[in-house]
């Protein structure tokens, strides 16, 4: 994977948004290197679609600067194909068939290097070339919306919800494309979703977008690392199984779960020597087990976090 | 420019596809067509009653030219024409902006003035195709029905042919001419509107609040595209037109009215387009 920091395919800085009064986005920072597959995730209504929307000019925003392969958001016509995005809702013509309407992406594809049929082909609805969009299920709506964006060799993809609506084989089917994409072209990808194990699988790079301001953002392998060990700890005395914790000089109390789980970031201590520790000084430990680090479980503690 | 010539053929790639387009160029010679029918239809029952009865009228024997009915039949399909475009207008913008295909093309090749001017353009052909087939079709189901001739009267011709060809010429610019505001009003709601269920019951809405308060607007009337457009309520010269080649010498032509229709319609078009790329440059899509 390449990166080029110095000429971003996406930065956004300071960005502001308000629906009448209302804040939606404050103070926005954003960049994505090229060739990065960087993921943006938030619990709902925490902008990003707003977010989306602004980056590529849909709607206007009252302060900030964005830069789009280095187009302003109202100027994205003159990158010329280079940016290609695919929205939470299919956004194809439902009177016309699925090979019309790919034909009709490729008349606005300034270089198109696939024919309609190739990219059905990627995307498994060959079979469906003669029906009218409004006759498919929402899966291959969906798949169909994805191929008008392979028609060329776009060098930044934005995806809004992309997995939406589709089957198993399907999310497959996409994962690998935009992995392929990515490798083969360089393509960098701004991906939003709410499937939190899929962006974990494909992103290179990570945002959580909570109240309209990114709360994190980094590599995935920076933000997991730093949720590492972290064990849960159930105990009729929490209270003192704090206060013992807060003196360990190895490990680190990060809050009470709203299930009453005590939070605990390890740091180099096992397991066992936490438990013999808090057996050894007569907390009885109900429940102890290291919770997996995953990107859903990044969010979680980050959203419980920002609302305390 | 070439993100013009890119929104102007994915328009007509659609438009070749859709119902509606191909509704908008049919619709009005069609039901101009069953209109002809149906007055043949009467007027040969009312000729046999008329026979048995031994009556005859002199509106009957004026009738007859083939003209006055090729007038009629134009006016009826351009008042249906009217609405359709209107219609068709505030619907094409903001039905793509609820597909969300107009986002694609904001995206990857056109502005969004381009975008609204590719629409325009759209419109516009499919407003000429629809009047070539609904002259064409009147000019030969009314000769074939009735008979095309001079207005005579008792053995001496009071209208010649020609002079009765040159005033439905001036009839038709005149009625012509307000349909590309009419167009350009459609678009403006198009583009104004929350959704396209909106913008179609506005436009006509508004397109039939226009055609009944022109009436009461006295001379101010003939400020308003509107007033030169056949519809409903007609005011248009069209109107007048269809009593002269009938041979109807009591009408009154207003030239002040017709400057203003002459004036009025294309500075209306051009006012409401400018107004629809500055509210389409700050609207959401």
């Amino acid at each position: 994977m390449h990166s080029n920091q110095s000429n971003p395919a996406l930065a956004v800085t300071g960005l502001h948004k308000k629906y009448g009064d209302i804040p939606v986005l404050s103070n926005l920072e954003l960049s994505i290197s090229r060739g990065a597959i960087h993921g943006l995730v938030g619990l709902n209504g925490s902008g990003k679609t707003t977010t989306i929307e602004c980056i590529l000019g849909l709607q206007r925003f009252q302060s900030g600067t964005v830069s789009v392969m280095g187009h302003a958001p109202a100027d994205l016509h003159r990158a010329k194909g280079k940016v290609v995005a695919i929205f939470d809702t299919p956004s194809l013509h439902p009177n016309l068939t699925v090979r019309q309407n790919l034909q009709l992406a490729r008349s606005l594809c300034p270089t198109p290097v696939r024919t309609a049929q190739d990219v059905e082909k990627m995307l498994g609805v060959s079979r469906y070339s003669n029906y009218k969009v409004r006759q498919l299920s929402l899966g291959n709506k969906r798949r169909t919306s994805i191929a008008q964006a392979l028609l060329g060799n776009p060098e930044l993809i934005v995806l809004d919800e992309p997995f939406n609506g589709l089957d198993a084989e399907g999310v497959d089917d996409v994962l690998r494309l935009i992995q392929q994409f990515n490798q083969d072209h360089n393509t960098s990808f701004f991906l939003c979703s709410h499937q939190l194990p899929y962006l974990e699988q494909i992103c290179s790079h990570i945002a959580i977008l909570h109240k309209g301001t990114i709360a994190v953002s980094g590599t995935i392998a920076d933000l997991l690392g730093a949720s590492r060990n972290v064990a849960l700890l159930s105990t009729a005395q929490l209270q003192q199984a704090e206060d013992l914790l807060r003196t360990m000089p190895d490990v680190q109390v990060a809050g009470v779960d709203p299930d009453g789980f005590l939070r605990i970031q390890l740091g180099n201590m096992t397991s066992a020597a936490l438990n013999q520790a808090l057996v050894s000084r007569q907390i009885g430990v109900t429940e102890l087990h290291l919770q997996r680090a995953s990107l859903a479980g990044l969010f979680r503690q980050i959203s419980n976090e920002v609302r305390t | 420019m070439n993100g013009l010539y890119t929104a102007i053929r994915a328009e007509l790639f659609v438009a070749l596809r859709s119902f509606s387009s191909k509704l908008v160029v049919i619709a009005p010679a069609t039901i101009t067509l069953l209109q002809y029918l149906l007055t043949k239809l009467a007027e040969t029952g009312q000729a046999a009653r008329d026979n048995l009865l031994g009556n005859s009228s002199f509106d009957a024997a004026l009738a007859d030219s083939a003209y006055g009915y090729f007038v009629d039949g134009v006016k009826t399909g351009l008042t249906i024409l009217g609405l359709l475009l209107v219609a068709q207008a505030a619907y094409s913008f903001s039905y793509e902006r609820d597909l969300g295909t107009l986002r694609h093309l904001f995206i990857r090749r056109a502005s969004r003035p381009s975008v609204v001017l590719a629409k325009l353009v759209n419109l516009h052909v499919q407003a000429l195709l629809s009047i070539c087939l609904l002259l064409s079709l009147c000019w030969f189901v009314a000769g074939m029905l009735w008979e095309y001739g001079p207005v005579v009267e008792d053995g001496f011709e009071l209208i010649s042919a020609a002079e009765i060809r040159t005033e439905i010429g001036a009839g038709l610019t005149l009625a012509l001419l307000p349909l590309p505001a009419a167009i350009a009003f459609g678009l403006l709601v198009s583009v104004s509107a929350q959704s396209a269920t909106q913008a179609v019951t506005t436009a006509l809405g508004l397109t039939l609040a226009m055609d009944i308060l022109k009436a009461m607007l006295g001379d101010f009337s003939s400020y308003l595209y509107a007033s030169f457009q056949p519809s409903l309520l007609d005011q248009s010269y069209l109107q007048d037109v269809s009593r002269l080649v009938r041979g109807y010498s009591d009408v009154l032509i207003d030239e002040r009215v017709q400057t203003l229709n002459l004036w009025v319609p294309i500075p209306t078009m051009l006012l409401l387009l400018a107004m629809t790329l500055i509210i389409v440059r700050w609207k959401k899509v």
